[in-house]
């Protein structure tokens, strides 16, 4: 009880001083109880967690929306997914007497901390989103994240929602012996390959032979096949058909949702469908999936606009998959465009800066449109050296290391042409980019009261 | 002028391309280019036949453990031919993994060995209970000054041949010896990736050099305008190796 109260002083005392209360009160309150997290296990009913490299925090918010419309729910916001996150989530929706204000928690969990946790709560749920190469510093190799998932599925009685399209994740439902429920984009919609993007996992995870794939969405995700043994892409019992601003979601039985998408882009679809599966494997009607999405707010990051003179799109970007995808949905963009790529090589960030060599910044150099590439952060001559070698030209790379000085040459660049500007930045630049813009923001309504700004 | 085209092989680049190996690609065809020359790049994957009297120098890239040893058990035919030609002179870049596989085995820390092409008196041991070697590498090379990068490895490598440098800052071959990566006749073995050339202009164009003398190209490279390389150096070691920085005024 203690550690309760300690966590919830902690959150005052940040809140008062204006600070993001999202992990340290559970750091304060894991440090006085370790076993914090089993007594709230032990008071809450369900526990539906979602986990994967990319697009968590976007399936964990589309989900906890879905499902908070028909119930209260305990939910880790911001992408606080390590334990002290989660421990601050349950402390604050405890009382003071340690009375939990709901029955149900939807946590977005990371792969490497699942194994310590899942003990400790009663998961019935697990939503994995896809398993892609992601911060190799922090997690060792790829085959060590699946080991990470397995270890803590096996800690669980959940069943499990994976995408059917990864061949990773296909393996981890082959190899867990739980009820598994697929889900997975609709056949004829799979693209030829045009671009070399980067693949993990093309190789058959049973019998080392090479997949063969019929069609791809994006990374490994696509129709894939094992020549040589039976391992194949599994009949998806959610399928989503993306439509651009809708999706379609089909099940077997029932009739189609047509979804109204409040995000942008192929991969967040996948998150749509990969939280809406989430939700009809708990049991929840179309009702509430409808309401869900219509009353989601973007998480920081993910194509979050703000208008200041000219309009400012922030995304987060971590490892080469999910950054192509954002890369991807820049330069569709067919304005002319000033962009910003902020690299910062501290631990959340994953202190290896290798994979924006694997990543497709060519897509930057192809889209003529691209006024100024502006470079920043602690490693912006890392980033700069790789434009250069991506073939970029040197008249249209900056590095300003500072992140606050590069966004307002960027502006001044846009401004004076009226041209959008899209950011681009690893985690630790992303909320000291958003209070910024934020406070750019504020300042530039009181100098046009008329103007309502869209920030969302 | 001769012009003629300059033939690299990236090996298994759908199995070993673990650690950035395009930048090495990228950064090595980038430098020919803009000095004029044309370069070939042949990704040999595993279902190609290797065809080591074409090609002027091999790239052999990093891949996870299982990888690596789908990779050995496709290159075990072109054993020999792979070490008559390195005996004779032909350019070997390998990086983490690849450079593991120079070596008679890697011993997985379950005590499977994983046959190496024993190209190099040499072996790997991940041990057991042992921690991974992870973080900011900086070298000390006779040819091509200061080598910088990143390390990430579980396995120990102990050979009898020249190192490739002298650790500055970080783990290098074993966290123990003091030294890093290997030099062998025209091999270069180095666990540094991050990845290794774009930020060690001087190791890339040795490397480039040895291949065009071992193509027959006798013009000598040209120097080209490394100010961004040279930025991007200063200020990497700077934030996370000042030591070396200050040890070493001229990089």
């Amino acid at each position: 009880m203690f550690a309760i109260w300690a966590g919830k002083l902690v959150t005052l005392l940040l809140r008062m001083r204006g600070k993001d209360a999202t992990s340290f009160p559970g750091k304060v309150a894991l440090r006085i109880s370790p076993k914090l997290l089993a007594w709230f296990g032990r008071r809450i009913e369900r526990v539906i967690v979602v986990t994967g490299t990319n697009g968590k925090t976007t399936t964990t918010s589309l989900l906890a929306s879905m499902i908070g419309h028909q119930e209260a729910i305990i939910t880790n916001h911001k992408g606080a997914n390590l334990a002290q996150g989660i421990a601050t989530a349950f402390i604050q929706a405890a009382s003071w007497t340690g009375k939990l204000r709901a029955k149900t928690a939807v946590l977005e969990v990371d792969e490497a901390t699942f194994p310590t946790i899942a003990e400790a709560l009663p998961i019935v749920v697990i939503v994995v989103t896809n398993i892609f190469r992601d911060q190799l510093d922090r997690y060792g190799e790829l085959d060590t994240t699946v080991e990470k998932l397995f270890e803590a599925i096996r800690k669980t009685e959940a069943c499990l929602v994976l995408n059917g399209d990864d061949p990773i994740s296909r393996r981890l439902g082959l190899r867990s012996s739980r009820k598994t429920f697929y889900y997975g984009m609709a056949r004829e919609t799979a693209r030829q390959d045009t671009r070399r993007q980067i693949r993990d996992g093309q190789f058959c995870l049973q019998c080392g032979h090479e997949l063969r794939y019929d069609g791809f969405w994006y990374g490994q995700l696509g129709l894939y096949a094992c020549p040589h043994c039976d391992f194949a892409r599994p009949h998806p019992e959610f399928i989503g058909t993306y439509l651009g601003p809708t999706l379609r979601f089909s099940e077997e039985g029932l009739p189609d949702l047509t979804l109204d998408m409040p995000v942008e882009g192929l991969y967040n679809a996948y998150n749509v469908l990969a939280a809406t599966a989430g939700a009809r494997v708990v049991g929840l009607w179309s009702e509430h999936i409808h309401a869900g999405l219509a009353n989601y707010v973007s998480p920081d990051g993910r194509m979050q606009s703000f208008q200041l003179d000219v309009p400012v799109k922030l995304n987060l970007i971590k490892n080469p998959t999910g950054c192509d995808s954002v890369v991807q949905a820049v330069t569709s963009d067919p304005a002319q465009k000033v962009v910003v790529i902020g690299i910062n090589d501290l631990a959340a960030d994953g202190k290896d800066v290798s994979w924006l060599w694997d990543a497709d910044f060519e897509m930057l150099t192809d889209d003529p449109s691209i006024v100024r590439v502006i470079t920043s952060g602690l490693r912006a001559h890392d980033m700069a050296l790789r434009l250069k070698y991506g073939g970029l030209s040197s008249h249209v790379i900056s590095v300003i290391a500072d992140m606050d000085e590069a966004l307002d040459a960027a502006l001044s660049i846009a401004s004076s042409q009226s041209l959008p500007i899209y950011i681009l930045t690893t985690y630790t630049l992303l909320h000291p980019t958003v209070q910024t813009l934020t406070t750019k923001v504020g300042s530039h309504e009181s100098t046009n009261v008329a103007y309502r700004t869209s920030v969302s | 002028m001769n012009r003629r085209t300059l033939h690299i092989a990236h090996l298994f680049p759908d199995l070993l391309n673990l650690y950035a190996d395009r930048g090495n690609i990228l950064t090595l065809t980038q430098r020919l280019r803009w000095r004029g020359f044309s370069v070939e790049v042949h990704e040999v994957t595993h279902r190609d036949v290797p065809r080591l009297s074409a090609y002027d120098l091999i790239l052999l890239g990093g891949g996870s453990d299982r990888e690596q040893g789908i990779v050995a058990e496709y290159l075990k035919g072109y054993k020999a031919e792979l070490k008559a030609a390195i005996e004779d002179g032909l350019p070997v870049l390998a990086i983490c993994g690849g450079y593991q596989l120079l070596g008679a085995y890697y011993q997985l820390p379950n005590g499977e060995k994983l046959p190496g092409l024993d190209i190099l008196n040499m072996y790997t041991s991940a041990g057991v209970g042992l921690p991974r070697l992870i973080g900011n590498v900086a070298i000390e090379t006779p040819d091509a000054g200061i080598v910088m990068g990143f390390e990430n490895h579980g396995g120990r490598t102990v050979h009898e041949h020249e190192p490739l440098g002298k650790v500055l800052h970080g783990h290098g071959n074993d966290g123990a010896s003091g030294f890093e990566g290997v030099r062998y006749h025209n091999v270069w073995g180095t666990y540094i990736h991050g990845p290794l050339l774009p930020k060690n202009p001087r190791l890339a164009d040795v490397v480039l050099t040895t291949a065009l003398q071992y193509a027959g190209v006798k013009e000598p490279l040209e120097p080209l305008d490394d100010e961004l390389e040279n930025q991007a150096r200063q200020a990497f070691l700077k934030l996370r190796m000042p030591e070396v920085e200050t040890s070493v005024p001229s990089l």
